[in-house]
């Protein structure tokens, strides 16, 4: 009755047999492949950076679309101003980027022909941009991208994040992508010794950051574009910027 | 009037045909208007393809573990029913309560018990006796055990093959007396006098068959159920913390006690050793 | 012999990988509740993580739902959002239908069924939630990831769970142990514990760390306190 391992035979199907327990899913099988959408990026951009200050938001993020590991589109802006209170900044599939920025734009317009006056805010925008990419996920078709939703609401700065399940949460310094590596130390511990950066400070300091994540960053590019908005002074989007670049430093560098 | 409207905006698709997220609300609670539609996945063969998604992206193990239920027996004698459980429900290896309800009151004549997946049991029993109480409401009289029975497994065999687990007997008096049903997540539905289901099922019923009597009386049936449990706890690691032990009566279920299977133990232990020197003596 | 795991980063793929696309991710996260005859309190941890990097170190992950009852969530992020995104809508629903704000135990009872709805793609949540019951008593409601709910006086949930639970088994309920006298928990003696439970997760839990929020019901409301955690 009782095979080899000491497992008795289940005593119902579907059923835990005991000891060789059911564990949530119950049967490990081969997958018959039941799911067809996309699985994957194919033409991708790499991290953006946002950075809350005192009185606004700063947000950059490069040019480049990579198709794989090849540099495919040098001139891929990223970086959007919804409206007078919302910027926005997208890292992952470009076209899914493409797509929802369509759908974004489009409300705006809806919210205009209406006439009433009121504007989008930063908080609706990043709560509506969380339930249609849980959406997605949950119809296993995700829109492959990191959003960076940035701006002013009741006079305060808010930056807030979501990702391609749908997580999101807001922070006063937010990165995608390899920057939540290399660039979001270097951020958090300006932060920590500068609690209330000022414009100027925190655009020098995302404009440095742009320079580490260029040297670093394999698929990052030395034009970008950074987008600012201030509480007193409305918003605007620089760019092309072009990092400077100063390669001195390999012909030091053997092996 | 706005600029929507004069320019007759609203006829224009703006994306509003694809906005099916805007009934998020409705989509996400669909059972509570209507219990027996469950969410749908987006995957087919959901007992299968679930076992695909144990890892998330990073690597990290997904354990969604479910509770568990075990040991569970039900029999009838001269006296009505006796139902007897244990209380342990494990989620993997991990026991996640000692102290669990196996036993769920559908109402004052029906009783159900849970083995296998606890939360199955506990919704479709609450959707069961929804069900029961409407029977009462339009035809003025309590439902058979039969046709509750049947509602259940009529119910269960509509997600059948989509890795439910339930084992669950049924247990009730109605005009023909005492009845004592098993169904289970596969379909089965079937009456009988001794039932035990569960991972100790296997040791419970080997000191069940070996007390079990038509004519027992009341406090025998009980002490039968509750060694029937206490020696499953005592060899299945699924099974185990508090012994509860209902009767079914002609006048609806009565709870006759819960035991602590340590305690049984040693109870158990102490009349050994009084029987083994008495029968030195 | 085996291949060297590597982090994946979602947006920055270096070649044509083959990965799958998995709807869930363990955002970490624990949740203590304990309950006495006059309180209840319920704390959860602020750290949110999700494989190697931490996405914030300040995430509330305690949700009141209406004056008596707090639910806390651990687990993954995104399906807590939504969770609980639909509960608050649905007490919105039963006060303007009612009149009248939900109980805990119909809070419970309505997160069981929400629960079960998703019976074949689950959420992937440890929720606990807390109150008082019908007699007035503080109750905490822990349950699986499927909707099945039990009232307890206490429960551990989420990345330190399992870590945590037999401690208040011996703490809280003295399980097994004969010689230890039985005296009504207070309010001060359940903080305390719910501060050393968490210091000890934040020392043996990756996942776990960095603050720790408290919230204490009892009969004149809700109260929040908060204390830090280690930082690594």
């Amino acid at each position: 009755m009782f095979d080899p391992m000491g497992a008795p035979p289940a005593l119902w199907h579907n059923g835990p047999t005991p000891g060789g327990f059911y564990n949530f899913p119950a049967i490990q099988t081969r997958p018959s492949e039941p799911i067809t959408h996309s699985k994957s990026p194919v033409t991708t951009a790499t991290s953006v950076i946002a950075l809350a200050y005192d009185k606004g938001v700063v947000i950059a993020g490069d040019l480049l679309a990579s198709y794989g590991s090849l540099a495919r589109y040098k001139n891929c802006p990223r970086i959007l101003k919804v409206n007078e209170n919302i910027l926005l900044g997208a890292s992952g599939d470009y076209a899914d980027f493409q797509y929802i920025k369509s759908f974004i734009e489009q409300k705006i317009i809806d919210e205009e022909c209406i006439g009433d006056n009121i504007k989008l805010k930063p908080k609706s925008l990043y709560c509506w941009l969380t339930r249609v990419m849980y959406q997605r996920r949950s119809k296993f078709d995700p829109f492959w991208n990191n959003i960076i939703v940035a701006g002013i609401q009741d006079g305060e700065p808010f930056l807030g994040q979501v990702d391609k399940l749908g997580t999101a949460y807001t922070d006063r310094a937010i990165c995608t992508g390899y920057a939540a590596h290399i660039v979001l130390p270097i951020i958090r511990d300006f932060l920590d010794k500068n609690p209330n950066p000022t414009q100027a400070e925190a655009k020098a300091l995302v404009l440095k950051c742009m320079e580490v994540l260029y040297y670093r960053d394999a698929r990052s590019f030395s034009k970008f574009q950074i987008g600012i908005m201030d509480k007193e002074a409305g918003s605007s989007i620089e760019g092309p910027l072009t990092c400077e670049e100063n390669w001195e430093i390999a012909l030091v560098a053997k092996n | 009037m706005s600029l929507a409207e004069i320019c007759g905006l609203q006829d224009f698709d703006t994306f509003k045909s694809r906005n099916v997220y805007k009934n998020d609300l409705d989509s996400f609670c669909t059972n509570f208007n209507h219990n027996m539609q469950l969410g749908v996945p987006p995957f087919s063969n959901p007992a299968e393809n679930l076992s695909r998604f144990t890892k998330d992206e990073m690597g990290r193990e997904i354990k969604i573990k479910f509770d568990h239920g075990t040991t569970t027996l039900g029999f009838k004698y001269q006296g009505g029913i006796v139902l007897a459980v244990d209380s342990r429900a494990t989620g993997g290896q991990f026991i996640g309560s000692q102290t669990m309800k196996k036993i769920v009151e559908i109402n004052k004549y029906l009783l159900g018990t849970l083995a296998g997946g606890a939360a199955d049991c506990v919704y479709w029993d609450r959707v069961l006796a929804k069900q029961c109480r409407m029977y009462e409401l339009r035809n003025r009289e309590r439902i058979s055990v039969a046709a509750a029975s049947k509602l259940m497994t009529n119910m269960i065999y509509n997600y059948k093959g989509m890795g439910l687990s339930i084992g669950m007997m049924i247990a009730g008096w109605d005009k023909r007396g005492p009845q004592l049903y098993y169904v289970d997540s596969e379909g089965l539905r079937t009456p009988g006098n001794v039932f035990s289901v569960g991972s100790g099922s296997i040791y419970a019923f080997g000191v069940l068959d070996s007390g079990y009597r038509w004519d027992l009386t009341d406090e025998e049936a009980y002490n039968l159920g509750r060694r029937a449990i206490y020696h499953a706890t005592h060899r299945d690691a699924y099974s185990g913390g508090i012994v509860r032990v209902y009767h079914m009566k002609e006048t609806g279920w009565e709870h006759i006690d819960n035991n602590d299977c340590n305690d049984l133990h040693y109870k158990y232990q102490e009349e050994k050793k009084v029987r083994e020197e008495q029968g030195d003596a | 012999m085996s291949m060297i795991e590597r982090p994946y980063y979602s947006d920055y793929s270096s070649a044509p990988i083959q990965h799958q696309f998995s709807p869930y991710a363990d955002n970490g996260g624990s949740v203590v509740a304990i309950a006495g005859d006059d309180f209840a309190v319920i704390a959860a941890d602020t750290r949110l993580s999700a494989g190697f990097s931490i996405y914030t170190r300040e995430q509330n992950k305690l949700f009141p739902l209406s004056d008596g009852t707090i639910l806390g969530c651990a687990g993954c992020w995104c399906d807590t959002l939504t969770l609980t995104r639909i509960l608050k809508s649905r007490m919105q629903m039963y006060q303007h239908e009612h009149n009248k704000t939900m109980s805990t135990t119909a809070c419970a009872q309505m997160l069981s069924t929400l629960l079960y709805y998703k019976r074949f793609f689950p959420y992937y949540i440890s929720n606990v939630m807390v109150g008082f019951d019908t007699e007035g008593k503080g109750c905490v409601y822990s349950y699986d990831p499927i909707g099945h709910c039990e009232k307890t006086n206490y429960k551990a949930g989420g990345s330190a769970g399992a870590l945590l639970q037999p401690l208040l088994d011996n703490q809280i309920a003295h399980t097994n142990l004969d010689k230890v006298p039985k005296e009504p928990l207070t309010l001060e003696k359940a903080l305390a514990l719910l501060k050393d439970v968490f210091i000890s997760a934040a020392e043996r839990d990756i996942y776990t760390g960095d603050k720790v929020l408290i919230n204490i019901i009892t009969k004149d409301g809700i109260k929040e306190e908060a204390f830090d955690l280690r930082k690594d």
